[in-house]
C-alpha cells in the first residue's frame, strides 16, 4: 500500500511517523511549498510532490493533514482520483462541505477515515469500553474539558482565522463534541457561550457548550485557549446511573518536573503528553492501516466526522446568536 | 444574646446548633420543631432544650433565630419570627418560588427585622482569597466561570430533598443557588438570563425530582457561568460532594476547589478512602456574622436580597428545561 501525505506541519509530521510504523510506503509529500516538506521527505526516503494531483497519481491512500478549509477540495480531488482518504479533523469548516465529502466518497466507492485521535488515546478509548460494559450504567452527566494557550505558528496563522479554522470551538472542542457523542449518543440540541463572542478584542478564547442528547443525558463540554503555554489539560467525568468514572491529566501525570527552566520554549501548539509504549496518533494510523487493508471498519466513520462537525457549526451558531440549536439528522447521517 | 433554631428538617441545623454555642456570649437556648419526634430527637442529641411549639420558642424572647425548616416552610417560620421581632437568619434556598421569597423579605422589612440567608460559600476562606484577588486586580478582567457543585443524592441524609413538595425541586433547587450567589457577589453584578437543561437519569427510580441539571447563567457585565449542579456523586464518594469553579480572565484562568482542604483518611473498617476537612468553617464565619451583624445593629453582610435574586434564578431554571428556551429575568 502506498500513502501521500499532504500537509507536513504538527499532523503531518505525527501521521507520517505513525505510518513508519505500518507496512505502508510513504511516496511522498505535498505541502503549500516544496521547501517546507524538505526536511520531513528524506526521513522516509520520500519524494516531494508540486501538488496534490500528482501526489495522487502515485498513491493508494491520500492522508489529509492540511488546514481545515482546504480539506473538502482536496477530499474531492482524491475521491475523483480513487484514492482512499485519511482526513484530519475536523472533516470540514461546514456541515455543507462535510456532507458533500462523504457522497463524493459513497459515489467514488472510496474510504473516508476521519483522524478524531481522542478516541484512539487510551484514557478516553478505556472509559469508552467501561462504560459500553455497563460498569458505570446509563449515562447521565458528562464533563468533558479540553485546555491550552492560543496556537502560536510563527507565519501564516490559519487557527486564528476564523474563515479557516473556526476558532476554538471548531478546532479544539469538536474533539470532545465527538467524544461526547461516542458515550451519550446523537445530539439533540446545543446552547453554548463564549468569550470571543462577548469580548471581540480578548487576547484568549474560552467556550462552554451545553449538549442535550436524545436519549436526555446531558454534557458540559469546556475547551480553552486561555491559558499561558506550554499548558494543555484535559480531563473527563461520566456519571452513569450505577457510577462514576473521573479523570484529568492534571492529577494523573505520572511524571512532574520541578526543574528551574532555562528558557520559556512552548511548541506552537499545545500537546496531550503522558508517556506511552505507542503514541495514539500512532494507534490510530495502525487502526486506519488495518481497516483500509482488510476492509474492515474503523471506530470512527465518516459519519461521525459529519456529526461533530454538524454539533460544532451548531455550538458556534448558538455563542453568537445567544440561542439554543436544534440538531435535525441529516441524510448523510446514515452509513 | 439569645439564638433558638426552629425546625431541624435541614441537616445543617445539626452544624449550626454547635457554631452558635461556640460564639462568646450567645445562649443558644433551645429548638423547636413541628415534628415532635425530631425535634425531641435532636435535642437529646445535642442535649438543648425543646420547646413544644414554635410560639413558644418565639415566647422565650430569642433575638434570632435560625430557619432550618424544609424549603417550602421557610415563609410560614420567617412570618412568624418577624412579626414576633426577632432577626432571622434562614436555610438557603431562602423560598422555592420567588413570591414566597419576596413575600419574606416583605415581612422582615415591614417589622424591622433583619434577615440574613444562609450562604456560607461567602465566608469560604477560599473563596474569600480569590475575590480578595479579583478585587485589588492581580487575577485580571474576569470572563467567565465554569462551576459544578455536585453532591450525592441527599435523599440518604433526609428524605423531603426529593419531596417536590417540599423542597420545591431537586438538584437544581438544592444546587444551584450557592453558585448563582457566588457569581453575583464576585462580579457585582445581576443575572439577567438563564439556560438550563435537566435530566432525571441518575436515582430514576428513587427520586421524583430533577437529579441532574446543568445551567448557564448571563450577568449583566457579560460575564457568564456554567453550573453543574448534579446529584451525581455517588454517595461511597470519598466526600458528600463539593464546589468548585475554573475562573476565566484576559490573565488565564484560576482554579478553585472550595473543599479541597482535606486529608485523605484509609481505614480498615470503613474500606474506602475519605476526605476529612481541615480547611477553615465557613458555617462558623456565617454564624459569628448573624450575630455581629445583630450585635452592632448593621445590615448582615449576606442578605435576604440575596437570597431572594439566587430563587429568581432557580425559578428562571426550572423555566428554561421547561421550555428549551434561555429565561431573561
Amino acid at each position: 500500500m502506498k500513502v501521500g501525505i499532504v500537509g507536513v506541519g504538527f499532523m503531518g509530521t505525527t501521521h507520517a511517523a505513525g505510518w513508519a510504523a505500518t507496512d505502508v510506503e510513504i511516496v511522498g509529500f505535498c505541502a503549500e511549498t516544496p521547501e517546507e516538506a524538505q526536511s520531513i521527505a528524506p526521513q522516509y526516503q520520500a519524494r516531494i510532490y508540486p501538488d496534490l494531483k500528482s501526489l495522487l497519481n502515485d498513491v493508494d491512500v491520500i492522508d489529509i493533514c492540511t488546514p481545515t478549509h482546504l480539506h473538502h477540495d482536496m477530499v474531492l480531488q482524491a475521491a475523483q482520483a480513487g484514492k482512499h482518504i485519511i482526513c484530519e479533523k475536523p472533516l470540514a469548516r461546514t456541515v455543507e462541505q462535510a456532507q458533500e465529502m462523504i457522497k463524493a466518497c459513497r459515489a467514488a466507492s472510496v474510504r473516508l477515515l476521519v483522524a478524531h485521535v481522542v478516541r484512539f488515546f487510551p484514557e478516553y478509548a478505556l472509559a469508552k469500553s467501561v462504560v459500553r460494559a455497563g460498569q458505570i450504567g446509563k449515562p447521565a452527566i458528562i464533563r468533558l474539558a479540553r485546555g491550552s494557550y492560543r496556537p502560536k505558528k510563527p507565519v501564516g496563522n490559519w487557527f486564528l482565522d476564523f474563515d479557516k479554522s473556526g476558532g476554538m470551538l471548531l478546532d479544539l472542542m469538536i474533539h470532545d463534541f465527538d467524544y461526547a457523542r461516542w458515550i451519550a449518543g446523537e445530539v439533540d440540541s446545543v446552547f453554548a457561550k463564549s468569550v470571543g463572542n462577548v469580548w471581540a478584542d480578548a487576547s484568549i478564547e474560552y467556550g462552554l457548550v451545553i449538549l442535550k442528547h436524545t436519549n436526555s443525558a446531558l454534557s458540559h463540554i469546556a475547551g480553552a485557549w486561555a491559558y499561558p503555554p506550554p499548558t494543555f489539560r484535559t480531563g473527563l467525568e461520566i456519571a452513569g446511573d450505577a457510577g462514576l468514572i473521573e479523570w484529568s491529566s492534571d492529577s494523573t501525570a505520572p511524571i512532574n518536573l520541578l526543574l528551574r527552566k532555562e528558557s520559556a520554549d512552548a511548541p506552537d501548539v499545545g500537546l496531550p503528553g503522558s508517556p506511552l509504549s505507542e503514541s495514539p496518533y500512532t494507534t490510530q494510523i495502525k487502526e486506519f492501516y488495518a481497516a483500509l487493508k482488510d476492509d474492515q471498519p474503523t471506530r470512527v466513520s465518516a459519519e461521525d466526522g459529519l456529526a461533530a462537525v454538524q454539533i460544532a457549526l451548531a455550538a458556534i451558531e448558538s455563542a453568537k446568536t445567544g440561542e439554543p440549536v436544534k440538531l435535525h439528522r441529516l441524510p448523510e447521517a446514515a452509513a | 444574646m439569645k439564638i433558638g433554631l426552629m425546625s431541624f428538617a435541614h441537616l445543617h441545623a445539626e452544624a449550626y446548633i454547635n457554631n452558635l454555642r461556640a460564639v462568646p456570649g450567645v445562649d443558644m437556648i433551645g429548638l423547636a420543631d413541628e415534628d415532635a419526634q425530631r425535634g425531641q430527637h435532636f435535642a437529646q442529641q445535642f442535649n438543648a432544650h425543646y420547646f413544644d411549639s414554635y410560639e413558644a420558642l418565639l415566647n422565650a424572647r430569642p433575638d434570632g433565630v435560625v430557619v432550618c425548616s424544609e424549603n417550602s416552610k421557610h415563609r410560614a417560620l420567617v412570618e412568624m419570627a418577624a412579626e414576633a421581632k426577632v432577626h432571622i437568619l434562614c436555610e438557603k434556598p431562602l423560598a422555592t418560588n420567588p413570591i414566597d421569597s419576596q413575600a419574606i423579605l416583605d415581612v422582615c422589612r415591614k417589622n424591622g427585622v433583619k434577615l440574613m440567608t444562609a450562604f456560607p460559600m461567602r465566608f469560604s476562606t477560599p473563596l474569600l482569597e480569590v475575590k480578595a484577588q479579583l478585587d485589588n486586580g492581580t487575577l485580571g478582567q474576569l470572563y467567565c466561570f465554569n462551576a459544578t457543585n455536585q453532591g450525592e443524592a441527599p435523599r440518604h441524609l433526609r428524605a423531603w430533598f426529593v419531596d417536590k413538595e417540599l423542597a420545591g425541586g431537586g438538584a437544581v433547587t438544592d444546587h444551584t443557588v450557592h453558585l448563582a450567589d457566588i457569581t453575583r457577589w464576585y462580579t457585582g453584578s445581576e443575572v439577567i438570563e438563564v439556560y438550563a437543561q435537566t435530566n432525571h437519569i441518575l436515582y430514576a427510580d428513587e427520586a421524583e425530582v430533577e437529579t441532574g441539571g446543568l445551567l448557564m447563567l448571563t450577568l449583566a457585565n457579560g460575564v457568564f457561568a456554567s453550573i453543574d449542579c448534579s446529584w451525581s456523586k455517588p454517595n461511597y464518594y470519598p466526600t458528600w460532594g463539593g464546589l468548585t469553579f475554573e475562573l476565566v480572565t484576559d490573565r488565564g484562568a484560576v482554579l478553585v476547589d472550595a473543599f479541597k482542604q482535606n486529608l485523605t483518611v484509609y481505614r480498615h473498617d470503613v474500606r474506602r478512602p475519605v476526605w476529612a476537612y481541615w480547611g477553615s468553617d465557613a458555617n462558623q464565619a456565617m454564624i459569628d456574622e448573624f450575630v455581629a451583624a445583630i450585635r452592632g445593629d448593621r445590615s448582615p453582610r449576606v442578605t435576604g436580597l440575596d437570597g431572594h435574586r439566587a430563587v429568581e434564578v432557580v425559578a428562571a431554571a426550572y423555566e428554561s428545561a421547561r421550555t428549551g428556551q434561555p429565561v431573561r429575568l
